[in-house]
């Protein structure tokens, strides 16, 4: 119990004296979800509108798809890529292995199912005559799908938020496929699994308390983001 | 008649116990331990003299310190310079060479930085330094790692946050295959190496060895009887006359690890 | 801009809504066209507005004579407002500024234009006011003056007053009177009232079984 206060005492320490390594992982693993995200929400976006207003064939099985892959374990993502990555697999060319990219993709395809499937939703909650007053307007049809998506925004907004949460806590794939190296791959939940194992507990505590207060801001802004959308009668 | 038997029988039994019951104390290291050769070598010993050794196992510093305290009979080791320091001041006798494994350094075949065929390990790491390529380090200060900083220092140059120094701060099986993907070179050794370089399927060979900087002298000694009278000297310096005789060596030079690698190299005689 | 349909039919599942639909509806003054419930007003107004294509028949738009063409520079020269309006959760501002954001125009003649059918249709001094907590009278303004924002020749109104309090019908059949005195926007509108009919319409037609007629006060 003494060392774990301590540890406590010590990792709080490190968070007011601004500890160089300490944010350097900190930044790393905003980079690294942050551009995760953004590559996500660019293909997840538009996937989710036209799937959420085009009728193809296949349309069904295609949203019932984009709703499985949401719950794909992070570990079996990591261990695909990872094999997908590394030297003997067919991109291990690239020697995209043990590198911020490797984890990048993986995040990516951690999120994108998220973002898709929550943006679809939230498009197709859209009353169908928001459409339709848009068309007598007289807007094409590109101009038609922003009004949809324009309207939808603050489910729009809260999918990537969400999306950016579940990435920010993941573990399992970014630690197969980055190597958690000192510096380079090295990202808050990765070092609090390694430094807890070695029994360095004042970075582990010090990031986690960090990773804890990122983790509570996305949620309060989550929430916020959801409340504006309610408060107006849909 | 039964009363007789038994008797006799007992009284060899405590005879034979009292015979056999020879144990001495050897410290040693936890690595030597744990690479399994004294579970070879010590009932080889034992089955040809009768002496039991149990072995204590802790760091290099300490085995040497309990043997200065008497608390062993003989120290087996791998710190040549603390070995010989510890008998000039007296408490120990008898010191040899026993045997030694081998770091080595391994990297891409096609060897980017142009190593192979340099002597040094300091220089090939300087060289590797200046050409920018990429070198994986075990950085969690084990025995390999710091043989690798001790290396980086003689060669003057400081790989700490430098672009192409990646810390992996895991195993070294971990950092082999980090260096594999990487296309970098990195400090292993021997054992670890060739226990896995095909399990991996590592596209990875060993670029430099035999630079005497990377040998690990392993040499044994007994404690000083003048020191501390209670030792067993007579029993430790069987063992220590075993080990550095052609039987004991043969028998080192024998010992394979689980995978059938020879991970000691006998170099007493 | 005069518009003269012929001919005009329109099924949905093999259930015929339009049979023969035709009619010269000119180029000014207020239409209305009466009919029960879901005979297929709605649906008449959607092809004349160019929302929807019919079955059969034509639709001939000219303007000085000369024939226009059924594309989209011609649908955005008209508007129909929906019986349930569609306001966008947004300011009055945004929602009644939609239709010239989208056709280019500049910000202060969108600020300019905004304003001026803001005060037409009464809803002014709730400008900032985020259009979906108005009442369904005001939000039925709010769709009149987004119409009217981009300058209609021709504005269709679907059952303009069904849903809508006394005071706003009030307030709606007197837009709707100034636009008819203005004389630049035709109206064709639709309702099931027919003393809001004979009250508003210069001319009075009725859909029945399909077929468009003419009917006289």
């Amino acid at each position: 119990m003494d060392s774990l206060i301590q540890g406590f005492i010590k990792s709080v320490d490190l968070i007011f004296h601004l500890d160089p390594v300490l944010f350097g992982i900190i930044f790393l693993s905003l980079k690294v979800s942050g551009l995760a995200l953004l590559i996500a929400t660019t293909l997840g976006l538009p996937l989710g509108a036209v799937l959420g207003l085009k009728h193809f064939p296949g349309r069904d099985l295609a949203i019932s798809v984009m709703n499985t892959l949401m719950g794909l374990p992070p570990v079996v993502v990591g261990l695909f890529v990872y094999l997908l990555l590394s030297r003997k697999g067919p991109l291990g060319f690239l020697g995209l292995l043990y590198s911020p990219t490797a984890m990048i993709v993986a995040q990516t395809i951690l999120a994108a199912p998220i973002v898709t499937a929550l943006c679809h939703s939230a498009i197709v909650n859209v009353d169908p005559i928001i459409r339709q007053a848009a068309r007598t307007l007289g807007a094409t049809s590109g101009q038609e799908t922003l009004a949809v998506l324009r309207e939808a925004r603050y489910g729009i907004l809260s999918a990537v938020i969400a999306a950016f949460g579940r990435v920010m806590a993941e573990v399992g794939a970014i630690l197969i496929v980055g190597g958690n190296i000192a510096g380079y791959t090295r990202v808050m939940t990765t070092t609090i699994a390694l430094e807890t194992d070695k029994g360095n507990f004042e970075l582990a505590l010090a990031l986690g308390i960090i990773l804890l207060s990122i983790s509570f801001i996305i949620n309060a802004a989550l929430h916020s983001v959801q409340q504006r959308g309610a408060a107006v009668p849909a | 008649m039964k009363r007789t038997v038994v008797l006799v029988l007992l009284l060899t039994l405590v005879g034979t116990a009292a015979i056999a019951e020879t144990r001495i104390r050897m410290a040693s290291t936890t690595s030597t331990q744990n690479s399994g050769l004294f579970d070879y070598l010590l009932p080889i010993f034992e089955k040809k003299t009768g002496i039991k050794i149990d072995v204590v196992a802790v760091g290099t510093g300490a085995s040497i310190e309990i043997g200065k305290r008497g608390d062993a009979d003989v120290v087996f080791v791998h710190a040549k310079e603390q070995e010989l320091a510890a008998v000039q001041e007296g408490f120990f006798v008898n010191r040899h060479d026993v045997m030694y494994n081998d770091f080595v350094v391994i990297g891409p075949p096609a060897d980017p930085a142009k190593i192979k065929g340099i002597k040094s390990a300091a220089d090939a790491l300087k060289t590797i330094a200046a050409s920018g390529s990429s070198f994986v380090s075990r950085g969690d200060k084990s025995g390999t790692n710091t043989k690798e900083l001790s290396l980086w220092k003689k060669a003057g140059i400081e790989p700490a946050g430098q672009k192409w120094y990646l810390e992996a701060g895991q195993g070294m099986e971990k950092t082999q295959r980090i260096a594999d993907e990487k296309r970098a070179y990195t400090l292993t050794d021997r054992g670890t190496w060739l226990a896995t370089k095909d399990k991996d399927k590592l596209d990875l060979i060993i670029v430099l060895e035999g630079d005497p900087v990377l040998f690990n002298q392993y040499g044994v000694m007994a404690v000083n009887p003048e020191k501390h009278k209670h030792v067993k000297y007579k029993e430790a310096m069987e063992f220590v006359n075993w080990i550095i005789s052609k039987e004991g060596q043969d028998a080192v030079a024998a010992f394979k690890d689980k995978n059938g690698n020879a991970l000691f190299i006998p170099n007493a005689i | 801009m005069k518009l003269v349909i012929d001919h005009i039919r329109k099924a949905y599942d093999g259930r015929t809504v339009l049979k023969d639909c035709s009619y010269a509806f000119g180029g000014s003054g207020v239409a209305v066209l009466m009919g029960p419930n879901g005979c297929g007003k709605s649906t008449l107004l959607r092809i004349c507005s160019l929302l929807e294509r019919p079955d059969g028949g034509e639709l001939h738009f000219k303007d000085n004579g000369l024939p226009l063409a059924l594309d989209m520079q011609l649908r955005r020269r008209m508007t129909l407002v929906l019986p349930r309006t569609g306001v966008f959760k947004t300011s009055v501002f945004d929602n009644a500024a939609y239709g010239l954001k989208i056709r280019g125009f500049e910000k202060k003649l969108i600020a300019a234009k905004v304003n001026e059918v803001l005060s037409f249709v009464g809803l002014l001094h709730k400008v900032k006011q985020n259009a979906r907590t108005l009442s369904s009278g005001e939000t039925q303004r709010v769709g009149i003056a987004r119409a009217l924002a981009i300058d209609p020749e021709i504005l269709f109104l679907d059952e303009p007053t069904a849903s809508v309090d006394e005071e706003n019908t009030g307030i709606i059949e007197s837009l709707i009177g100034k636009m008819k005195r203005d004389g630049r926007t035709m109206v064709i509108m639709t309702t099931h009232d027919r003393e809001q009919a004979e009250r508003l319409a210069d001319r009075l037609l009725v859909l029945e079984h399909g077929v468009l007629r003419e009917t006289l006060r």
